[in-house]
């Protein structure tokens, strides 16, 4: 058939023109816009059955109660628990959770090292294997008659997966257990120095009517985060007063009725003058003093003497007239409370700032008191296992002292100082042989944490239980990796919310995603494998038998309420704890944990009958010990200090993408963290909003963006904590600058605590 | 070699040298299909635009083309509603423009939108509240009018005029375009309106937002007025430039002129109606949501008092006076500026309509917002330009867009390669004027 | 559904937001991502280019240091009423009726399916809280697990914005429908943010039921296009004739008056509608 020119056309266009009137380009319209509706890289979160499980977080001390919403066998919301109502309160932190759950960062089988540290290659092991691994190290050290050659680092010393570890460490003869830092090691050494007792104080924020609060970060994560701004807006409500002492404009500064921008170290000079004015004017609790306080003639001469506020207005850049009136409105509220800790409280301050501020609560008489500040005996008081049965191996690395000297004549009234352990590593690298790190962050977290990472590199054998790629991690030679809190139960006492001591109990929420296990049965794992004696003291199956027995009639109440509050009772006085060590103890060991094994205290010695000493001769040492200053360098004209946000989690866990996202631009600006400065600092430096800027320290240097704000006092630089990270995601590494790498330890004169608050520094343009 | 397809009786210039013109143009298109291509598969992440800045380049060259396009509804609607019978001789040319500005517009919309595989839902599911959705309607439609007016100029091709259906449906449309015209002034007048409303009618933005006469703020009637006026120029002045290239008269001078002085009038009242609107919104309208006219310039690195100065004055007055007074108006020179201070004008006022409207703050802790275009968005603005050179490169070369041309160009070298590879005459092809 | 609605008076739901109590925490910001399934990128510095239904911005008084205070103030879709109910800035702009406003609840919806992304309602809305998809939502890999099977995710190239929650509102209405039809009480219908807020700033309810805590905080004018009769009480930019339905309280006299514009001469709280508002 021949086909001539004009048929052809003919054809093409009849076609085209009869293909336009059938319904083939109307429903091919349709259909691509019903493509577009449900493009297959858009995903479709499948429905099921929806049921709340009850748990407790623990991304923070703070230790909220949750509820965790799940679709089947799916977690899709984390909201909080409420006094009332079904959801409450819940911070950023503790609602991004199911992103570290479910996000890419988790470590999902036990790993070995392969290549260099740091480096971030790694071989799969099972878990016997691992275990092996450990084990076989861990006998070797202890082979060679060096117990005292294992450390551990673990972020609390509270409940049973911190205790059973401290435990691992008893029995296989070292003392060298340690947790990280915080405000409560100089709040516990204030109170072993007035009480003598081992215990801890949480304030009553739900009824007092004034907060004099020393830099806490009051709204930004303090105590327990969510309880903390809850209980202080309540008390704004109720027409209360809140005095925020800090050289920023901090987001608790903003919600101050008063901000005191002192000048920052000057704190503990500016709570004694306060002390001046309450007992110069007689204002103080006369009855209180004569009841309960010892020493105190010799406290008001020595602050009368010695902490006038003129005398301190140079120092603390606060007039004379300010501070006493700022301590007469304290003296004459109704239920005052001074508060120590800066920022969130995840250094340990000053033992003299800590000391003043608690002094400050004991001459309003507020302590044990509705809205006072309330001494709590060491939070482990429920947990009751038998006594370490020691063998000489044991004995003799527990009585070779502590590496960091804590609790040693040198520095009697702490327990824990991180800071001299890493200076001891560095300057011996034999001291430590084998390093356990129980989900902490040390390489991150820690001052100076190149230092840090360093010390971490001289120890042949470092363990990391942590469940993400932390920079701890990273650092290490092995990961065993522990279940998320949403996967396991654990037990977490509640030291810094309510004013009556909990336990709350987390519980698992998924089962575990991956080859996970609970820290507990790995610590119990390792144990068991190890030689008779340090077996021995792990009769527990597993952990949730060894949580059980521990908890015993408490179980059933927290299992279905999820919280159990003890009764109260006082704290056991250290020496007497010491007594009731030396007389359980059936072998010739020492330095068992005395929290631990101590039993409650007589009844006689009462909460209201216990005593506080404002001067003696150990107080007298550390009030007239000059405060930690921050040396002066040359060519540092400025000062940096770090601050904390309640975007930006410092702790153990970082900030999930859901967090990162809501740092601010004046924070972070691509990946560029942002110091704050003040504009007329900035104009002296010549330095414009935004503009880069290298900003450097005696300890480290890093590029930084100019952020101007009215709101820092001149001269100052701050940066926030939590950023900086190396080790995670694309969304959190390399954004920001770990401002503890600009940033070293100052060792607290009076206390060997790490009483750090700042550096001196230069910024110049980049 | 093409000189078949080649109208009758005028000069052309080679194949060759065309063709290289045609593929300098493609490539810069080229450029602007890639842009485009990118906009599609990988996103509007392709552009610098942001959620404060959700319309942007784009949506400023929509309003700009089709304000400069006016010039084919303005004078289709002087040619057959008012008798403007001279027009009939630039009118070819005027709709071809026209016909470029909105089917460009129709191709930036299409980049333009997030979702243009649905971008028929603004049909579908019409709200008939919104001012774009009049836009579409009556852009659609005034596009299809535009189509049916450029067909029978694309048929009227030497060779398409042989068929005898295409000879006899050419001249049907023709008879016809009265009423096409008629319809797509009247269209015009909408979607010119509405889009001027697009930003009139938001009350969440001070800078923009204008008071109404019925449901139209007064930018709907601006809008409309300035296409008017400034379509024309646009017109006059591509048509001068296209003289300018081809190095030939194409149009009589007494119809350029006459052109002009529409044009001149009509910018000339235009941009008093714009003083006053401006005036009322400097003193009442902005005054009532507690912002002084000044805060909308100042605290910015580019949005000046001189922005106003320039639309209205500059590129508002002195184009309309110069079109209007006889002396400047007949001075090439003056005439020409006159057109270009005009095309500024009027592109500058759908600038800050759009770009301005969202660069200013309007909650007082928000601040001023600068945007400059990603090359993307550059790319794919200046795609139609080329699209639009390159018909008229081909709708010149074939077509016999200028009646006057000839009389205007007699080819008097009887042995020129066209002519004389030319056997008999065609049949005489002139605009559909003559037939109307 | 429509008949339960219709069985009952029309809910105009909104919020109270006490920026006394804010203390710029951003957990109602996180809260709201986990419940609607926003999704996230590597970067989200540029904070134009960031989907947060509600934004927490941070304002100032200006003046310098030690003077210097600070306010936050979160932001969510404002739901918008209008001069007359239903005329709120991005619906009444919506060509392809993508964005609709419910006279059975006040609230302003957003259909992602139909939105084609025009983003005029964007350009409408003066409070930026409008949300355009610039990039296909990605999870990381495993992370979809979290998503809640409750709220659709975007797909690139719509608008998307605050809907009080909407979802919840439904689940709450089918269960009040199906207790014997009996009306939804506050406690059951709560948005995200205001269940996560730890310092409690953030209270919602029906404006229009004087049962409510929000309605008692705000005392609505229904006679003056819902203003507050609370002297605490403001909302943003009202000048401009949007009618938001999310209101703020602050006791500070320069926090008020960054609620809205203001001429030189004129106090904060005294003026009403703009000419030409409709």
């Amino acid at each position: 058939m021949k086909l001539s020119r004009r048929c052809f056309l003919s054809f093409v266009i009849g076609g085209a023109a009869g293909t336009a009137l059938s319904p083939l380009p109307w429903k091919l319209t349709d259909d691509i816009a019903i493509w577009s509706q449900n493009w297959p890289w858009t995903p479709v979160p499948p429905d099921g059955a929806y049921s709340y499980t009850p748990s407790t977080c623990t991304l923070c001390p703070g230790h909220c109660a949750i509820q965790v919403r799940k679709v089947d066998n799916r977690a899709v919301k984390i909201e909080g628990r409420g006094e009332k109502g079904p959801a409450g309160g819940i911070c950023p932190l503790g609602l991004s959770g199911l992103q570290l759950l479910y996000g890419p960062t988790r470590i999902q089988a036990p790993l070995q090292r392969v290549g260099d540290r740091g480096a971030g290659h790694w071989r799969t092991l099972t878990w016997a294997q691992a275990i092996d691994a450990v084990v076989t190290k861990l006998a070797e050290i202890r082979a060679k008659g060096t117990p005292q050659a294992l450390a551990a680092i673990a972020p609390t010393d509270q409940g049973t997966v911190a205790q059973l570890l401290q435990r691992l460490l008893t029995a296989y003869g070292s003392p060298n257990f340690l947790r990280m830092p915080s405000a409560d090691d100089s709040a516990e050494a204030a109170l072993r120095l007035t009480t003598g007792t081992d215990a801890y104080t949480v304030a009553d924020l739900d009824k007092t009517d004034f907060i004099l609060s020393f830099g806490c970060a009051l709204m930004d994560g303090y105590g327990a985060p969510v309880q903390t701004i809850r209980a202080v807006t309540r008390m704004r409500e109720r027409k209360g007063t809140l005095v925020q002492i800090e050289p920023r404009l901090s987001n608790t500064a903003a919600k101050a009725d008063t901000w005191l921008a002192a000048q920052p170290g000057s704190e503990a000079d500016l709570a004694l003058a306060m002390a001046h004015v309450i007992i110069g004017q007689g204002r103080f609790d006369a009855r209180f003093a004569m009841d309960r306080i010892d020493g105190f003639d010799g406290f008001a001469r020595m602050v009368r003497d010695k902490y006038a506020p003129r005398n301190v207005a140079q120092t603390t850049g606060i007039d004379a007239e300010t501070i006493t009136r700022t301590a007469l409105a304290f003296a004459d509220a109704r239920r005052p409370v001074a508060l120590h800790g800066r920022g969130k409280g995840e250094m340990p301050g000053s033992l003299k700032e800590a000391l003043a501020v608690q002094i400050l609560n004991a001459l309003v008489g507020n302590i044990d008191q509705p809205g006072g500040m309330q001494i709590h005996p060491a939070a482990n008081g429920y947990i009751q296992w038998p006594a370490v049965a020691s063998d000489a191996v044991a004995s003799a690395g527990m009585g070779a002292g502590r590496l960091d000297e804590a609790g040693g004549s040198r520095f009697p009234h702490v327990r824990h100082l991180m800071h001299r352990f890493i200076e001891r590593i560095d300057q011996d690298p034999d001291a430590v042989q084998a390093l356990l790190v129980a989900e902490a962050n040390p390489c991150h977290n820690l001052p100076d944490s190149d230092k840090v990472k360093a010390a971490l590199g001289k120890i042949p054998f470092v363990v990391s239980f942590s469940s993400f790629m932390d920079e701890t991690a990273m650092q290490s030679d092995l990961i065993l990796p522990s279940h998320l809190y949403l996967e396991r139960y654990e037990d977490v006492p509640v030291t810094r919310g309510g004013a009556k001591p909990t336990i709350r109990l987390c519980r698992p929420v998924v089962a575990p995603l991956y080859k996970t296990q609970h820290p507990g049965d790995t610590i119990l794992r390792i144990a068991k494998a190890l030689p008779a004696p340090v077996a021995a003291a792990f009769p527990w199956r597993d952990y949730e038998t060894c949580l059980r027995d521990t908890l015993a009639h408490r179980w059933s109440a927290m299992d279905s309420k999820g919280f159990w509050i003890e009764k109260p009772v006082a704290a056991a006085p250290v020496a007497a704890a010491a007594a009731v060590e030396t007389t359980n103890h059936n072998g010739p060991e020492e330095g068992v944990p005395a929290a631990a094994d101590a039993p409650a205290a007589p009844a006689a010695a009462t909460a209201q009958a216990r005593r506080l000493a404002l001067l003696n001769d150990d107080l007298s040492a550390v009030l007239m010990a000059d405060n930690a200053t921050l040396s002066d360098e040359a060519g540092h004209p400025l000062t940096l200090v770090p601050f904390d946000s309640i975007r930006t989690a410092s702790g153990y866990a970082g900030d999930p993408p859901f967090m990162v996202k809501i740092v601010e631009d004046t924070v972070l600006k691509e990946q560029d963290g942002c110091v704050e400065i003040n504009p007329t600092t900035a104009a002296q430096a010549g330095l414009r909003e935004g503009q880069g800027a290298l900003l450097s320290t005696p300890v480290g240097q890093a590029r930084v963006r100019i952020h101007l704000s009215e709101g820092i006092m001149p001269g100052l630089l701050a940066l926030p904590r939590g950023m900086g990270h190396t080790a995670y995601d694309a969304y959190l590494s390399g954004k920001g600058v770990n401002i503890n790498q600009l940033i070293g330890s100052v060792q607290d004169p009076a206390s060997g605590l790490d009483a750090v608050w700042g550096i001196r520094a230069k910024l110049t343009k980049a | 070699m093409d000189s078949a397809l080649i109208p009758e009786g005028v000069k052309r210039c080679s194949l060759w040298k065309f063709l290289l013109a045609l593929a300098l143009v493609g490539a810069v298109m080229l450029w602007g299909v890639y842009a485009m291509l990118l906009c599609w598969i990988k996103g509007l992440n392709q552009t610098n635009m942001n959620d404060y800045y959700g319309f942007a380049l784009w949506i400023w060259a929509d309003l700009a083309v089709i304000a400069l396009g006016g010039g084919a509804f303005f004078t289709g609607l002087l040619k057959y509603v008012f008798g403007k019978d001279q027009l009939k001789y630039i009118i070819n040319y005027a709709v071809l423009i026209g016909f470029i500005c909105y089917s460009s517009a129709q191709l930036i919309l299409g980049i333009d939108v997030g979702q243009p595989l649905r971008g028929w839902f603004i049909f579908w599911h019409a709200n008939v509240h919104s001012m774009l959705t009049e836009v579409a309607f009556c852009l659609t439609c005034y596009f299809i009018v535009l189509t049916i007016e450029y067909i029978p100029l694309a048929l009227d091709n030497r060779q398409i005029q042989k068929v005898p259906f295409f000879a006899n449906l050419t001249h049907n449309m023709h008879s016809a375009m009265a009423v096409f015209a008629a319809t797509g002034a009247f269209l015009s007048f909408f979607h010119q309106g509405s889009l001027g409303g697009v930003s009139g009618v938001l009350f969440g933005r001070p800078f923009s937002f204008r008071e109404h006469i019925l449901i139209w703020p007064y930018t709907f009637f601006l809008f409309t007025w300035s296409a008017a006026a400034f379509g024309p120029s646009f017109t006059l002045f591509v048509t001068w430039l296209t003289e300018k290239i081809t190095r030939k008269k194409l149009v009589k001078d007494e119809v350029i002129h006459m052109v002009a002085k529409i044009s001149g009038w009509m910018i000339f009242t235009y941009i008093i109606a714009k003083s006053i609107d401006t005036l009322y919104w400097m003193f009442a309208t902005a005054p009532s949501q507690g912002l002084q006219w000044s805060f909308f310039y100042q605290n910015n690195p580019l949005y000046g008092k001189w922005i106003l100065f320039t639309e209205i004055i500059i590129c508002g007055f002195l184009p309309g006076l110069l079109l209007i007074f006889k002396a400047t108006r007949e001075n090439p020179t003056t005439r020409v500026a006159a057109l270009v201070l005009g095309i500024v004008g009027v592109c500058l006022n759908r600038w800050v309509m759009v770009l301005q409207t969202l660069a200013a703050p309007v909650m007082p802790f928000d601040s001023w917002v600068m945007y400059i275009p990603s090359w993307q968005e550059v790319a794919t603005t200046i795609l139609p330009i080329t699209y639009g050179i390159i018909l008229i490169m081909i709708s010149h070369r074939y077509l016999p867009i200028f009646p006057q041309e000839r009389e205007l160009n007699p080819i008097d070298t009887p042995d020129a390669p066209e002519a004389a590879e030319l056997p008999e005459p065609a049949p005489a092809v002139v605009a559909e004027g003559q037939s109307a | 559904m429509k008949q339960t609605q219709s069985q009952q008076r029309p809910k105009r739901y909104g919020m109270a937001i006490d920026l006394d109590k804010c203390t710029g925490c951003g957990s109602c910001m996180v809260a709201c991502f986990a419940e609607n399934n926003v999704s996230f990128k590597q970067d989200e510095t540029n904070k134009l280019l960031s989907i947060t239904w509600l934004r927490v911005y941070k304002i100032t008084n200006g003046k310098p240091f030690p003077d210097t205070e600070v306010c936050y103030v979160p932001r969510p879709c404002q739901h918008c009423a209008g001069q007359h109910e239903g005329h709120s800035p991005c619906v009444s702009v919506c060509p392809a009726t993508a964005t609709d406003y419910s006279l059975y609840t006040g609230i302003v919806s957003q259909i992602y399916t139909r939105c084609f992304g025009c983003r005029y309602c964007m350009a409408a809305c003066p409070y930026h809280a409008r949300y355009f998809n610039w990039w296909d939502p990605i999870w990381p890999e495993g992370m979809e697990r979290s998503l809640s099977p409750n709220v659709s995710p975007r797909m690139r190239g719509v608008v998307e914005k605050c809907s009080f929650c909407f979802h919840r509102y439904q689940l709450a209405r089918d269960k009040a429908y199906l207790e014997g039809k009996r009306p939804i009480r506050e406690e059951e219908y709560q948005t995200a943010c205001t269940q996560a807020c730890p310092s409690g700033a953030i209270v919602f309810g029906d404006l229009n039921d004087p049962a409510h805590e929000v309605y008692r905080i705000v005392q609505p004018d229904p006679d003056n296009h819902y203003k507050a009769r609370n002297p605490r009480a403001f909302r943003l930019l009202e000048r401009l004739g949007t009618n938001p339905k999310v209101y703020y309280l602050s006791s500070r006299e320069w926090v008020r008056r960054a609620g809205d514009n203001y001429l030189e001469n004129e106090a904060p709280g005294t003026i009403g509608a703009p000419r030409g508002a409709h």
